[in-house]
């Protein structure tokens, strides 16, 4: 590991191959739980939240807040599945469902009983969570691997059910709602305003990502992913919390699904299917689940890619292709990491060293 | 009666009788060691008893509660705590973090140690704190899993063949380490294979064969005990006959 002392002995002391060799591995090597100093964290959070107000401002046009708002409720699903995934080790290629889940119950009680998008919320938002929680059990305890079919086939399912649902689910056309319920004074017809609520959303979720991983429970599910038998010989419960952390990332999926049909005013059974899941999936490696800003990294590369490099979609998913082959090659931290790693050498590892470790630190 | 009662106690593998038939008392107040050889079944006592495995029969009662079976984090919690023959760690997670996650745990109720550093001191690795588990030398990496099953704050505290691939200096270290528990009210349970390190830490030795408790007592009187003797050179005999 890059971040001990010997290893910054070696580079001081190694001829120069070796040392562009350790440079390397030093940028590469995925460090999530060496924490930052407290006040380059809390610089990156105004910085990055200064930025994300101001996006409307910018003259980017439309299509620009378009996109932004995809990407914003798209991370916050990502925040879950970061807290599951780049936690607890829980991976899920079937997260787009749960996202579907959340944005059904909240359509079919706008069509059903004409509840609107604040009272629909909490609900989708539940049943998203046990959702979540139920597909856990059955597999989790056979292992990991069981579970990421067990997800994936859950997507499939879903969305054939969806699609057979009569006029109940809106079969293969899907539903429509109408536009958020209007604030006193905030009408979110208008395009910056739907970015603002996305966009506060996504602060909650960043806030709760920050919280968890640095408390106790962050610590008990940082624990099961590294090793379960020695964190249930420490008096972890680590059934009940592999199912919390489900339940939880449920919550985040349904937030993202409220806002995703919020933000369409209609959905659609193929925006929940294996594509979209898989895309969550890349993002999330892409991006480095493991880090404060990684799901949102992961959701910015992927949404803007096609529209920074004017691609098609066949090109597009070529270029995604590539891209997470080059981020599994040499970056198996995600983007998040690389970028921890190019500030940690250049702010110098003695420094970095010094710091107090109070707070764990995630780029 | 004592803080750990075993009664009877079975574990069966399949066809394999990993356990046959345990009895053990133990205090919190001693060292008690575990000796027997390759495959009698030290390892599986751990694990029966601690809730890795489930029992066959028999019954283990802790404090006077049955522990039998209850899963391995509720019988942690009771502070009856172990360690594992293969150096166990959080390996992707700093030293700090791995005996912070131990000591949180172990703080229901009250803890022994006011900090996790403190633990890190009392087995020598407060300069390693920041370094991540999974790097950390072999020693280093025997200590931690100490520290880590000390962060539970353990009232009896068993330990799988803890000086294993240490050398000797650092095997003496660790048993220095391992003589200062019992003083502290942490009673210690030890398996071990270096007979003399036995000799020196132990009150009490208990000799497991195939499962079964062929010999217990003061270790002096178990090791000139014939039966034990030939469960030690007995492998040497019977393939010389064979
Ligand atoms: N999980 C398991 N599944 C099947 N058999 C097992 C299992 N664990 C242990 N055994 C068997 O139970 C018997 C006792 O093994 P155990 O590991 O308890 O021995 P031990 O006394 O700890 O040996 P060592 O000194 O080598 O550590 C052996 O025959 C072993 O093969
Ligand atoms: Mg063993």
């Amino acid at each position: 590991m890059p971040m001990t002392d010997n290893s910054a002995g070696k580079t001081g002391a190694a001829p120069e191959g070796a040392r562009a060799r350790d440079r390397l591995a030093l940028l590469t090597a995925d460090n999530a739980s060496v924490p930052l100093p407290a006040g380059v964290q809390a610089i990156t959070a105004i910085l990055l939240a200064v930025l994300l107000i101001a996006l409307p401002w910018l003259g980017l046009g439309y299509r620009f807040l378009s996109i932004a708002i995809t990407t914003l409720y798209t991370a916050i699903a990502l925040y879950g599945l970061g807290l599951q995934f780049g936690q607890a080790g829980i991976m899920s290629v079937g997260h787009s469902a749960l996202m579907g889940v959340g944005a059904y119950a909240s359509a079919i009680l706008s069509v059903q009983l004409g509840l609107g998008f604040w009272t629909s919320l909490p609900f989708a938002m539940a049943l998203s969570a046990i959702v979540g929680g139920v597909i856990g059990p059955p597999t989790l305890r056979v292992g990991g691997q069981h579970y990421i079919i067990i997800t994936f086939c859950f997507c499939a399912l879903f969305v054939i059910v969806l699609t057979n649902g009569g006029t109940f689910t809106g079969s293969a056309t899907g539903l429509d709602v109408g536009s958020v319920t209007p604030l006193p004074g905030i009408n979110f017809d208008k395009l910056s305003n739907n970015y603002y609520l996305v966009l506060a959303a996504l602060f909650l979720a960043l806030a709760a990502t920050y919280l968890i991983g640095n408390s106790r429970y962050g610590r008990k599910l940082r624990a099961i992913r590294e090793n379960e038998q020695l964190a249930r010989s420490v008096g972890i419960n680590v059934d009940l919390h592999k199912l919390g952390v489900l339940m939880v990332s449920g919550l985040f999926a349904g937030l993202a699904g409220v806002l995703q049909l919020y933000y369409l005013r209609h959905i659609s059974p193929t925006l929940f299917g294996a594509f979209p899941s898989l895309y969550l999936a890349l993002m999330i490696m892409l991006g480095g689940a493991r880090y404060l800003y990684g799901p949102l990294i992961g959701a910015v590369v992927v949404n803007f890619l096609p529209e920074v490099l004017n691609l098609d979609p066949v090109d597009s998913r070529i270029a995604y292709g590539v891209c997470l082959l080059l981020v599994i090659l040499l970056l198996p931290g995600g983007v998040g990491a690389g970028i921890k790693n190019i500030y940690c050498a250049i702010a110098g590892e003695s420094e970095t060293q010094k710091q107090s470790g109070g707070s764990n630190g995630r780029a | 009666m004592a803080a750990l009662e075993v009664r009877g106690l079975r574990k069966q593998f399949g066809g394999v009788v990993a356990l046959n038939g345990i009895d053990l008392d133990i205090d919190t107040d001693q060292v008690v060691g575990i000796v027997g050889p390759n495959g009698s079944g030290k390892t599986t006592l751990f694990n029966v008893v601690t809730g890795v495995h489930l029992a066959t029969g028999g019954t283990v009662s802790w404090q006077g509660q049955d522990i039998t079976n209850i899963g391995a984090h509720r019988i942690a919690r009771k502070r009856l705590v172990r360690t594992f023959q293969q150096a166990m760690s959080f390996p992707g997670l700093t030293v700090d973090e791995n005996v912070r996650i131990a000591w949180e745990q172990g703080r229901r109720g009250d803890s022994r140690w006011a900090s996790p550093g403190m633990i890190l001191d009392f087995v020598g690795l407060a300069p390693l704190g920041r370094a991540i588990a999974g790097s950390l030398p072999f020693g280093s990496l025997r200590r931690l899993g100490l520290a880590v099953a000390l962060g539970v704050s353990p009232e009896l505290l068993l330990l799988d063949e803890p000086g294993a691939g240490l050398n000797d200096s650092e095997a003496q270290a660790f048993a220095a380490v391992i003589a200062q528990l019992p003083p502290q009210g942490i009673g210690v349970c030890l398996i071990d294979h270096d007979m003399d390190m036995m000799a020196d830490l132990c009150g009490r030795l208990v000799v497991l064969d195939f499962g079964t408790k062929i010999a217990e007592g003061p270790p002096a009187e178990v090791l000139a005990d014939p039966k034990v003797r030939e469960v030690y050179l007995g492998p040497d005999k019977t393939a010389a006959a064979s």
